[in-house]
């Protein structure tokens, strides 16, 4: 008989248990205070690295937990409905660093660069974004130069998450001066090679316990070994990196979601107005019905991205799919969350004010929402 | 060291009050449709055990008396922690068991089980709160028993432990073999597994041994207990205001918490 399975497995519930026990515990009693002061979660990346969250995917044989995509995302949903910042440390580390070095890196690469990624004793960044390199992302300027056995980078990334902590980055740059995609290609570069900095640290709106910066490359010498994948294919690595990426997105969207209803339900149970709890009044109920609707059909469609990409299917549309409804979801349930708080939800006191922040950005990075429509009316109309 | 840990499923105690409920023909807590998991203490067990096996390796095996139907993922988590193999003794009545049957039956299960040093229990149920696990499995196995032990630290043969006491603890010596239940303390906050060792424990030995199978001698099973009602309290609240000026008020107030018996 054919049928479609809802439940978890007993390891994913088990997975879903642990990981919520270190959220609560551990994540969700630090997260406000990480958020004020705007500092990296340095103790719970390390805690998370103890349980096996920075490299869920990566086999055991590098270090990791050799887990499968809803593993993975199940853990990124139950951190970031802690904190969204701890979340996309971690999302980024596992979907953009660790991935592509799996699916892309020499042998010699990953033996080099996985078991600390995956334990936690390297931090990972992705260097694609330029100012002129935004939703089109394949306008990189940045350039590679070809001397003997080496690369030589120069350019400046923006928008880096983790590139301040980061001791590995995965940097794009154009090796051959052909237009467009065709001319990009990936290398592995170590932070602290010469030639590589640190730029502006940005000041964001939410995610503040995740840093953001430039990364600025000036005639940063990259050994010819470090290219990642085949020279100018690099947009290929970029693209399916991406495809991946956008799910860990979707997850951290869920989770914001998920925490933004919980919190909004507890809320309205307890709070009185007109002498009865505001939970009584069907405006109230409505919006928290909307809200658990849309949460669940987020996670049901990143759930079933995630089994196509498991079973080695394209699931480049649906991953968009599930990024474009899970951070559009996250945004109005924080929305709504603010809204049924009150006043109470405008100040710091309650965790929805930073929901409300931290949600925009799940909306813009990783694909911007147009970018995702982009991406799946190109599949609804058979033009990708 | 070889370890034991008696752990038990009970209905999950941080459940809403409203979910608690009792069958009023047999006075059984029903546990159908709950979430189970394992007592509180007895995961502080399991934790003192996981650290006695990391200082001094051996061996720790999880001990269950229960429905082997309804035991939950929760003692795959006991595994994925560290404890190395399990053992269920399948008993439908396990959980309406009382203390002293239960020790009965752990014992026999125990001396099948063959080798151990120490046998770890929680110091209390969350459901039961009997606290008599312990001391008549320590008799039935002949077996040195301290209770409320907070710490745990082997010494050349023996056990140092630190017993809860009044204002303050006692450290006892213990020979082996011995039988300890143990309480909560900072050292032994149950940890989390790595998220390898969750699917790794679903390739380590589970035995299931029939109830009927097990030895007990009659008499030891029975209880010297007879629950004759189980009821749960009726908590009430009552307002009442006192009359007066905020001095008087304060005064009456003081006077009815001292009639009370709360100042």
């Amino acid at each position: 008989m054919i049928g479609v399975d809802f439940e978890l497995t007993t390891e994913h519930r088990l997975i879903q248990q642990t990981v919520r026990d270190f959220a609560t515990r551990e994540v969700g009693p630090v997260a406000a205070e990480l958020d004020r002061t705007s500092r990296f979660p340095r103790e719970l990346i390390a805690r998370a690295a103890d349980l096996g969250l920075m490299g869920v995917m990566v086999p055991e044989a590098y270090g990791g937990s050799g887990l499968d995509t809803i593993a993975y995302l199940i853990a990124i949903e139950e951190i970031a409905s802690a904190c969204a910042s701890t979340a996309v440390v971690i999302s980024v580390n596992n979907s953009l660093i660790c991935d592509p070095l799996l699916r892309h890196g020499s042998e010699d690469l990953k033996r080099r660069y996985l078991p600390g990624l995956a334990t936690g004793r390297l931090l990972g960044c992705y260097c694609l974004t330029e100012p002129q390199a935004g939703s089109d992302a394949a306008n990189v300027q940045t350039q590679a130069r070809r001397e003997g056995d080496h690369w030589v980078l120069t350019g400046t990334k923006i928008f880096v998450t983790n590139g301040v902590e980061a001791d590995v980055c995965i940097v794009y740059a154009r090796t051959d001066q052909e237009p467009g995609a065709r001319g990009i290609s990936a290398f592995v570069v170590e932070k602290e090679w010469p030639g590589v900095t640190v730029g502006k640290v940005e000041k964001k709106l939410g995610i503040r316990a995740s840093s953001t910066c430039e990364i600025v490359l000036e005639q940063c010498r990259v050994p010819a070994d470090h290219l990642l994948g085949e020279r100018a294919r690099g947009f290929r690595v970029a693209l399916s990196t991406l495809d991946g990426g956008r799910l860990g997105i979707a997850a951290q969207a869920v989770g914001l979601a998920r925490a933004a209803l919980e919190i909004s339900a507890a809320y309205a149970a307890q709070r009185h107005q007109f002498g009865r709890p505001i939970a009584e009044f069907q405006a109230v109920q409505w919006m928290l019905a909307d809200m658990a609707t849309r949460t669940d059909a987020a996670r049901l469609l990143m759930h079933r991205a995630a089994v196509l990409r498991d079973r080695g299917r394209p699931y480049t549309k649906e991953a968009a799919m599930a990024k474009l409804f899970a951070s559009e979801t996250a945004m109005w349930a924080a929305h709504k969350a603010v809204q049924i708080h009150g006043g109470y939800g405008y100040i710091q006191d309650y965790p929805v004010e930073r929901f409300f922040r931290d949600a925009k950005i799940t909306e813009i990075y990783e694909g911007t929402s147009e970018i995702q429509r982009l991406v799946i009316a190109r599949h609804v109309l058979g033009m990708h | 060291m070889d370890i034991i840990v008696c752990l038990k499923q009970v209905v999950d105690p941080e459940l809403p009050q409203t979910e608690f409920a009792i069958e009023p023909a047999t006075g059984r807590q029903v546990r159908e449709g709950r979430p189970l998991v394992i007592s509180t203490y007895d995961e502080n067990a399991l934790e003192v055990a996981l650290q006695l096996k990391d200082r001094g390796g051996g061996k720790v095996t999880v001990l269950t008396l229960g429905p082997q139907a309804v035991i939950s993922d929760a003692f795959r988590l006991a595994l994925a922690m560290g404890a190395d193999e399990m053992v269920v003794v399948d008993d439908p009545r396990g959980p309406d068991r009382l203390g002293g049957e239960k020790a009965a039956i752990l014992a026999a299960a125990i001396r099948r089980i063959g080798r151990f040093d120490l046998v770890l229990t929680g110091c209390e149920s969350a459901d039961w709160t009997e606290r008599v696990v312990a001391p008549v499995l320590a008799e039935a196995l002949s077996a040195a028993c301290v209770t409320f032990v907070s710490r745990v630290e082997a010494a050349d043969g023996t056990l140092m432990v630190r017993r809860m006491a009044d204002e303050g603890f006692h450290r006892v010596e213990v020979r082996l073999p011995a039988v300890l239940s143990v309480a909560s303390d900072e050292s032994n906050r149950p940890r989390l597994p790595k998220l390898k060792d969750i699917l790794a424990a679903k390739r380590k030995p589970v035995h299931v041994w029939p109830v009927a199978d097990m030895p007990a001698a009659p008499g030891d099973l029975a209880a010297g207990v007879e629950v004759r009602e189980v009821v749960i309290p009726q908590r009430t609240t009552r307002c009442e205001f006192l009359e007066g000026e905020s001095a008087e008020q304060a005064a009456a107030l003081a006077q009815r918490l001292r009639d009370l018996k709360l100042l």
